[in-house]
């Protein structure tokens, strides 16, 4: 499934999608950005409710097919900005990280 | 960063990095606070590099195009309400006395502190990895204080290099053994 595809459910918003192409190939939950950047694979969703610039960074240095923002978290216009300068795909929700995860694993099924 | 000792780690790697002879990492902590200095005597940055550092897309790395030493720090104290400060002095303008000073100010009340951790085990990874750079560290508690300074140990040991295994394991057991006592 691309990223595309997955704005296309109910759940899951495109915020930005320079990408769209892009195979999502599993996915990652965390907040602590440090802990992420270590453990998220290339290719994972990666779902948060973190919204600074810093989350660009974590998405751009582990090569995530997308960031997807749960619980309804919005990017602010300046982290936006950085978002479309790196070309990074990002998604939201308005479901807990939990549910958002569920959603997202039944449509990777 | 799950510990601020690991955010230590980071900054204290660019200090190294920077050519510092001498990284002074200070710690003060009261009931409510804990302030974080970081201060080398490297090469400096410029003022323009100074507020470049802490955009996480800004790297002085050839290999990648992000460094994040500076953003997380700034995130964790950030996220307590405390605040990330950074001057600096270049070699280039001040041959006499340059280098860089971080200060990262945490209240330790607010839910999302991040503990000290094991500044213990930062402090003999830098010596291990850095024998001949010197550090200075001092942890001033409510209780007391609590110090390491490789200079004073180059001095004792006479030429022993600092990163052998029995220096190394002395500096954790007498931190440990500090520690103990405050």
């Amino acid at each position: 499934m691309t990223v595309k595809e997955l704005t296309m459910l109910p759940a899951f918003t495109e915020v930005l999608l320079p990408d769209p192409d892009r195979e999502i190939e599993g996915c990652y939950v965390g907040d602590l950005l440090s802990w992420v950047m270590g453990r998220a694979q290339s290719g994972d969703a990666w779902i948060t409710i973190m919204s600074n610039v810093n989350v660009l960074a974590v998405a751009t240095l582990a090569d995530v097919c997308c960031v997807i923002l749960a619980e309804g978290v919005k990017l602010d216009d300046e982290v936006l900005k950085v978002a479309s300068e790196k070309e990074i795909n990002v998604l939201s929700t308005e479901l807990p990280m939990y549910e958002g995860s569920l959603a997202l694993a039944e449509a990777l099924r | 960063m799950k510990e601020i000792s690991l955010n230590i780690l980071d900054i204290v790697e660019n200090s190294v990095k920077a050519g510092a002879s001498l990284t002074e990492i200070i710690i003060d902590e009261s009931e409510s606070e804990l302030i974080l200095t970081i201060k080398d005597n490297g090469v400096g940055m410029s003022k323009e590099i100074v507020s470049a550092v802490t955009n996480p897309f800004y790297t002085t790395r050839k290999t990648r195009s992000v460094g994040l030493g500076i953003p997380l720090l700034k995130l964790a104290a950030e996220q307590t309400g405390g605040e990330v400060s950074i001057s600096s002095k270049t070699a280039d303008e001040h041959p006499e006395e340059h280098g860089t000073t971080v200060v990262a100010r945490f209240i330790k009340s607010h839910i999302d502190f991040t503990p000290l951790g094991d500044v213990i085990s930062t402090l003999k990874t830098l010596v291990q990895g850095h024998p001949d750079r010197d550090f200075l560290y001092i942890h001033n508690l409510n209780s007391g204080r609590v110090e390491l300074d490789t200079r004073e140990i180059r001095e004792v040991l006479e030429g022993v290099p600092l990163d052998c295994i029995e220096v190394i394991s002395w500096i954790g057991d007498n931190l440990k053994e500090q520690y103990g006592e405050v």
